[in-house]
């Protein structure tokens, strides 16, 4: 290699996780939101991987109904490289199982294989229900999960029929958990979390941030939730009110 | 508000008024606009409503800035505040010119130089421009990769992002990443002139070496978490390519780049670097290499870049020439024998006001050129273009006058006296 040959950077790799609901009660414009926000928010995750010499962004999507199921089950997928496909919605809502899933990929020996090493994860769920299965288990399990901890969770509960507690439970935080009680909104907290948890979780860390005293990711992100949340306040008036 | 709208208006503090244009990208803080600013295309940053953690002193310092004056034209510095709009507010500041890409670019490997003058043309702009920000009493304060856009043609730098830049002993309370602070700063003390030059040898080493240097075996764990990230930029950094230290050494296979180049480069550069991280920088204890040393380092390094015909550079010993990996050997018939530094005579070589007027910095005008006579293709010299007149003395003594487009025949013994005491020696090999 000569002095003006390049080979990119070794850059870490930050997986975005998408877990979303997809039982019965999603069926229609939910679904159909979720999937083409999902969708709409891709290209701008390629950008913010194709400039960011920390990391790439990797993207997994598992969803979960009458049981959970990967649609990305080799292996995280660049972002460069996504393409979505739309997902259905029937069934239950087995959230243990979605955390079982989730646990058993959370490892070097699954999803977190990668040469050049990770960025803790940025886990992002989507539900508009409560779970019909003993989630608890599971949940228990994936928190202790080291991945898990380090990772920026956050939930958005989708309609008032949503359990906020589990997703509390979930994210760790009621802080963590957004409130979409309409098209609009959806679509506005799909593009923001995705794209912002995957900024805060891709760069190197902040040097105020960390434990001893400072901010973690996740305290940083929740504080750019909290400016979202009261900045989604004051539009809500355009937002055409509330329909779950 | 956060965003702006399309032919949305806001009037600034000087009294102007921008109407936003288009919108050109987000960063953390912010959105930027192309707007019109009185006529004139120019970029607005614009913040993010509580992005900021102490607004109004950020508001000031970028008007402090603004009263102040850029440093140098590299900067894409403030040039017109607004006025605050729903609690937030933006900058206006000139637009990147088409031909100038992302620093980040050229680390991810999507664009390059065109020749490796360009890419040491960099290095020295880069440094030119903190040398400028530092003599006017700024500091950048979180300097990374997203700071420069380059053109990668000529090597020519512009620093964006100079909302941060405060002045000696204020401190933005911006953090960084730590990817790119110095050790101290990440460990929790204020940034100042002494970090940024830290951040500086970062900048410069990922631009020749093509790696971070404190990313080696040591530090490529599977889950790069904050704290991990503390205990290798802060508390315990090991540089990669550390004379003794060999723990954090680069990897093959990963680190490529940094192992293939790092013995290219001339012992000189390969030492400052050596100093730049070395154990006590890295505690911070020393005082860090000054913008004056990289620059004459540079100055030196681009001066012996001798391109091969088959269109691969080299840094070549001027005393020695160079091997081309194609198989050709090139010699260099003689060189000028400075105080700190020897240039190669060899045809394209040009010598800049750094070279020829003492004590001058200037590394971008040409005062004198390498050129092969016309009738006799063997035969070397040296032509003045500077308006000031050398004097060749040769074995006789004798001072002969060389004014603007004379030529120096090369004779190995011959002496330039440049003035103000600048000589150097013609040596030949
Ligand atoms: N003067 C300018 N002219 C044209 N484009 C610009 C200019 N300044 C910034 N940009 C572009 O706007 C985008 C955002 O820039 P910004 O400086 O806000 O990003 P950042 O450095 O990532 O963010 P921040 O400093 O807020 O953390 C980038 O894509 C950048 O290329």
């Amino acid at each position: 290699m000569d002095l003006l040959e390049t080979v990119a950077i070794p850059r870490k790799t930050m997986v975005l996780f998408f877990l979303v609901d997809t039982s019965g009660s999603m069926m229609g414009s939910k679904i159909g939101e979720v999937n083409s926000a999902i969708e709409e928010v891709i290209p701008e995750l390629k950008e913010l991987s194709e400039s960011n010499a920390d990391a790439q962004i990797k993207i997994a999507v598992l969803e979960f109904s009458s049981g959970a199921r990967w649609l990305t089950p080799e292996r995280p997928i660049e972002a460069e490289n996504f393409v979505w496909n739309d997902m259905d919605a029937s069934g239950v809502t087995d959230l243990g199982d979605a955390c079982k899933k989730l646990n058993e990929k959370l490892s070097t020996k699954a999803f977190m294989r990668e040469a050049t090493g990770s960025f803790a994860p940025a886990i992002f769920l989507l539900s508009d229900g409560g779970p019909t299965d003993e989630y608890q288990k599971g949940l228990e399990v994936l928190k202790q999960n080291n991945w898990f901890k380090k990772a920026i969770k956050v939930a958005v509960a989708i309609g008032s029929d949503a359990d906020k507690s589990v997703l509390e439970e979930f994210t760790g935080s009621n802080e963590a958990v957004l409130e979409a009680h309409s098209p609009a909104m959806l679509r506005k907290m799909i593009k923001f979390v995705s794209v912002r948890a995957s900024e805060v979780a891709s760069k190197s860390a902040n040097v105020d941030s960390g434990d001893d005293g400072g901010e973690s990711k996740q305290d940083a992100f929740i504080d750019e939730l909290n400016n979202f949340k009261v900045e989604a306040a004051d539009s809500a008036d355009d937002g055409g009110g509330d329909v779950w | 508000m956060s965003e702006l709208k399309k032919g949305q208006t806001i009037q600034t503090k000087g009294f102007k008024s921008v109407t936003v244009l288009e919108r050109l990208g987000e960063g953390g803080q912010g959105i930027v606009y192309k707007v019109d600013f009185n006529g004139k295309p120019m970029a607005l940053k614009w913040y993010f409503k509580s992005k900021l953690k102490n607004p109004e002193k950020f508001y000031d310092n970028i008007k402090n800035n603004i009263d102040h004056g850029k440093p140098t034209d590299a900067f894409l510095w403030p040039e017109d505040i607004t006025e605050w709009v729903d609690g937030t507010f933006g900058y206006i500041m000139p637009l990147r010119p088409s031909q100038y890409g992302d620093f980040s670019k050229y680390l991810l490997a999507k664009s390059n130089f065109k020749s490796v003058r360009s890419l040491v043309n960099a290095a020295l702009n880069i440094v030119e421009g903190f040398g400028a920000l530092h003599r006017a009493g700024y500091n950048y304060q979180d300097l990374n990769d997203g700071n420069f856009f380059v053109n990668f043609e000529t090597g020519d730098v512009l620093i964006c992002d100079n909302d941060n830049v405060m002045g000696q002993g204020y401190s933005s309370g911006i953090a960084g990443k730590c990817r790119y602070m110095a050790p101290e700063v990440v460990l929790g003390k204020k940034p100042d002139k002494q970090t940024d030059r830290f951040s500086l040898a970062v900048v410069l080493f990922l631009l020749l070496l093509g790696n971070h240097p404190l990313e080696g075996k040591n530090t490529n764990p599977p889950c790069m978490t904050e704290e991990l990230e503390k205990k290798y930029y802060g508390s315990d950094p090991v540089f990669i390519f550390d004379p003794i230290n060999k723990d954090n050494s680069p990897i093959q296979g990963i680190h490529k780049s940094a192992i293939a180049k790092w013995p290219q480069y001339p012992q000189y550069i390969r030492d400052a670097f050596i100093k730049a991280f070395g154990s006590e920088q890295l505690r911070g204890q020393t005082p860090r290499l000054m913008e004056k040393e990289w620059l004459e380092t540079f100055i030196r390094l681009r001066s012996e870049i001798i391109q091969c015909g088959c269109g691969i550079g080299h840094f070549a010993d001027p005393t020695k020439g160079v091997s081309c990996k194609c198989g050709k050997r090139i010699s260099i018939p003689a060189y000028l024998k400075f105080k700190k530094l020897n240039v190669p005579l060899y045809p394209t070589v040009n010598l800049y006001a750094c070279h020829t007027i003492s004590d001058s910095e200037d590394f971008k005008t040409v005062t004198a050129e390498v050129i092969v006579s016309k009738n006799n293709p063997g035969s070397i010299g040296v032509r003045n273009l500077s308006d000031i007149t050398w004097y060749v003395t040769g074995a006789d003594g004798k001072a002969i006058p060389k004014g603007k487009d004379e030529v120096v025949k090369i004779a190995s013994g011959l002496t330039i006296d440049f003035g103000k005491n600048l000589t150097a020696e013609i040596v030949g090999n």
